[in-house]
């Protein structure tokens, strides 16, 4: 749409057309304006030579007046009242002070744009006042040529070079231009144009208009500061609406997770109050609105002894980054009762002492998990005994066959012998002999198959066995509120042994005393497992319980297998235990624990590959 | 009542065991047949002689208990004595009530299984010679005309000579006739006795 060059006269026309609508309307409307600014700056073929527009050195030739400083001195006091009054119209103000001083027809400014390709015109006074708006390319017209020369110039009839400037009537007969300056830095020009010949602009007109120039560079500064301040209110504005929008949406969002009860919300500060909270976070700590608004609920009494500590490790998290990971915990409900809950917390905005916290009521999840883990132990259980079970019937049927046979011939053979019938004996006697063979081969079979396993020793830890062993028996632990310590010596040698019978002899010890504890009333419930080298030879392994203790009636047949104190025991852990710790040459045996409860201790030699 | 003496088949698919049955059995002087699977043992032919049989409820193929229910279908049944590695008293139960002798835990005491024999034998034979009679009765049941049947099944419903002649439309002269006929046939000494005799061979009892 930018070609000038090659446009012919009604084209150029058409296009400053819109520029002019109706005569004296102010347009400001720079960003329209600047469209209908011809950009391109080609030279049309057929334009005359700068040189014959020119007729500045006319300027010194023309007679000369006197200076009329009074007049020059009171358009700079009103521009300068102008300026503090009303900076917006500062431009317009300025054009019109510059029509008066210089006696001109019509006078104005051109600014060149941001993007530096052309002028525009934002104020004009005079004849040209409905050309306000319009404007010539930077590269190619007036302004530019007094710019690429930096000095004033005076034209005439520019038109003949610059076509574009035909429809931007009345016609100059001459055109003075003044460029101005901002931080050294030519921006734009101030002008004055003599419509016909009865006014010739000489040198005090030039002296007036550089005047002039220098107001217009300081006016031009003055209104750059206010647009950047006006951009900036603005844009201070729109970022306040935009966080102000952001906020009523975010608020409307919390006020439905509030709302919603879903899961409890909390605010809470550090002198342990609950301040706020709603229906859901109620519910779940058991407390009415009324407990909540006398200031009666404190978080810190609604956690139990056992929980303080995970209370406390979260307050160091939340002071020292604001906020804490969302961790496990229990409440104590108004009625006594505990309930298990996940609570995450964080420190409000800008505040040390005050925060919010959100707590997910955890017991059904939890419930769910006891039956689950619940319904495991006994399938696990279940499965152990059947095995066995089922192992023994079909044992003993592998054996009874042959037995039943040497019975049935020994008794057949009675009866020959009383019948006389001695071939016939010898014969039953017979088979009781093959049958006895098959029944010890059976015997054999099934002590292979029992072989079949082998120890696989290997060097181990000591204590990092028994740190795999606690951390398998944690959830037993904590189901039946045992206090679990390990005393693990650092002079424990590593040992020559079997990884798998030392975890499930020492998983089984533990577990036989949780298990002892778990049914004992009240009283504490400790369990220590610890380990130490003993006699620079052994290495000594014991766990001891704080539970009921061993009946001495019972001492004799601990380990006696199918012994067992249990309902749903096998009678065999401590059996098996005994026969893995005695095939790694220890010894494994239980005493009293003072002041009560029992211990299970064994030793096992450290041993050598030879011994394996 | 000289019956031969019965035979002992002996079921049992381990065969070092079924040896020592065959032989403990032999050595009290019983004939023994032994087989080492129920079909085997159902598709023998067995002796007309009193019989039982020890059985072991555990078998390859068709089971103890199975082989006790066909035998029963098949009216074949002999006295069963059951043996057992490890009975439950389900199974037990589910035995006795299907007319088991017997059933034996094993490693069980010889002389157990020669006393369940000896009764289990004891119980073919009476029960061989209860059949027995019932057939000799039967066939002396067909010898009696159209007309003494008809008689008989009212003599022992108990209607007196003239209503049976009155039933029957003839003279009670006649049915007099029919019935000494009845009597001698079927060889009563008295009333009672072919009432007893109609009971056991079931004959129809007219309304």
């Amino acid at each position: 749409m930018t070609n000038p060059g090659g446009g012919g006269r009604g084209q150029l026309n058409s296009r400053f057309g819109v520029n002019v609508p109706h005569g004296g309307e102010n347009v400001t409307d720079s960003a329209k304006a600047k469209n209908d600014i011809p950009l391109e700056a080609s030279i049309p073929d057929g334009a005359v030579p700068l040189e014959s527009i020119l007729c500045t050195e006319e300027l010194h030739r023309r007679p000369w007046r006197p200076p009329d400083y009074g007049k020059e001195n009171r358009a700079l006091v009103a521009l300068a009242i102008a300026l503090a009054d009303s900076p917006g119209t500062i431009l317009q103000t300025l054009a019109e002070k510059a029509l008066e001083v210089v006696q001109a027809d019509s006078a104005g400014l051109s600014l060149l744009t941001k993007d530096e390709k052309s002028f525009y015109w934002p104020a004009i006074a005079g004849a040209w006042q409905p050309h306000i708006g319009g404007g010539t390319p930077r590269d190619f017209g007036p302004c530019g040529d007094v710019l690429d020369r930096n000095v004033p110039m005076l034209f005439t009839h520019w038109e003949r070079r610059y076509p574009y400037l035909c429809p931007a009537t009345p016609l100059a007969e001459e055109g003075l231009l003044v460029p101005f300056y901002v931080n050294g830095k030519a921006v734009g020009t101030i002008w004055a144009i003599a419509h016909n010949n009865h006014r010739k602009f000489d040198i005090e007109d030039l002296r007036l208009l550089e005047s002039l120039g220098r107001f217009a560079s300081a006016a031009y500064q003055a209104l750059a500061s206010i647009d950047d301040l006006k951009l900036q209110i603005a844009a201070r504005e729109k970022a306040e609406t935009a966080v102000r929008e952001l906020a009523n949406g975010l608020k409307a969002k919390i006020r439905c997770l509030v709302d919603g009860n879903i899961i409890g919300i909390c605010t809470w500060n550090l002198e342990s109050r609950i301040i706020e909270a709603n229906e859901a976070f109620l519910r779940i700590v058991g407390y009415d609105r009324e407990d909540l608004m006398s200031g009666g609920l404190s978080w810190r009494e609604l956690t139990p002894d056992k929980w303080r500590a995970a209370d406390e490790q979260a307050l160091a998290e939340i002071a020292a980054t604001g906020r804490c990971e969302p961790f496990e915990k229990e409440y104590l409900r108004k009625d006594g009762s505990c309930v298990s809950v996940l609570v995450g917390a964080a420190l409000l905005e800008g505040r040390r002492d005050e925060g919010v916290a959100f707590a997910l009521d955890l017991t059904e999840r939890k419930r769910a998990e006891d039956a689950l883990h619940q319904a495991q132990m006994e399938l696990a259980h279940v499965t152990r005994v059947a095995t066995l079970g089922e192992m023994t019937t079909s044992i003993a049927h592998e054996i009874n066959q042959p037995l039943g046979a040497i019975a049935n011939s020994a008794s057949a053979c009675l009866r020959w012998l009383e019948a006389q019938k001695l071939e016939e004996a010898r014969q039953s006697v017979t088979r009781v002999i093959t049958e006895s063979h098959r029944a010890s081969e059976i015997i054999d079979r099934i002590r292979e198959l029992a072989k079949k396993a082998p120890a696989r020793k290997d060097w181990l830890d000591v204590n990092e066995t028994i740190h795999e062993v606690v951390a398998l028996v944690q959830n037993g632990v904590q189901r039946n509120g045992v206090a679990l310590e390990a005393q693990l010596s650092d002079d424990v040698p590593l040992i020559f042994a079997d990884r798998i019978h030392l975890q499930q002899v020492i998983l089984n010890l533990m577990m036989n005393g949780i298990e002892a504890m778990s049914g004992a009333g009240k009283g504490p419930r400790e369990l220590w497992v610890s380990s130490e080298k003993v006699e620079s030879t052994d290495v000594l392994i014991a766990v001891r319980d704080s539970g009921p203790g061993l009946d001495p009636k019972s001492l004799n047949h601990l380990f006696d297998a199918f012994y067992t104190t249990k309902p749903q025991g096998l009678g065999m852990g401590l059996a098996i235990s005994r026969s893995l710790i005695e095939a790694h040459g220890g010894r494994l045996w239980a005493t009293a624990n003072a002041p009560h409860g029992a211990v299970f201790q064994f030793t096992l030699p450290i041993g050598s590959e030879r011994a394996a | 009542m000289t019956e031969p003496d019965g035979v002992v088949f002996v079921v049992d698919d381990d065969a070092s065991l079924r040896e020592s049955l065959k032989d403990l059995i032999r050595s009290v002087g019983l004939r023994v047949e032994a087989f080492a699977s129920a079909q085997e043992f159902l598709g023998s032919k067995r002796p007309d002689v009193p019989g039982c049989l020890v059985l072991d409820v555990r078998l390859n193929g068709l089971s103890g208990l199975d082989l006790q229910k066909r035998m029963a279908e098949a009216d074949t049944a002999i006295p069963i004595i059951f043996i057992t590695g490890h009975g439950d008293i389900a199974m037990t139960v589910q035995a006795m009530k299907a007319g088991a002798v017997e059933f034996l835990t094993k490693p069980f005491r010889d002389q157990d299984l020669l006393d369940a024999i000896q009764q289990a034998l004891e119980r073919d034979r009476n029960a061989r010679e209860q059949r027995a009679k019932i057939e000799e009765l039967h066939s002396r049941y067909r010898l009696l005309t159209p007309r003494e049947r008809e008689v008989m099944a009212l003599v022992v419903a108990g209607l007196l000579n003239k209503q049976i002649a009155g039933d029957l439309g003839t003279s009670e002269a006649s049915v007099k006739v029919h019935r000494q006929h009845v009597m001698e046939k079927m060889g009563a000494g008295s009333l009672a006795e072919l009432v007893r005799m109609a009971d056991k061979i079931g004959i129809p009892t007219p309304k």
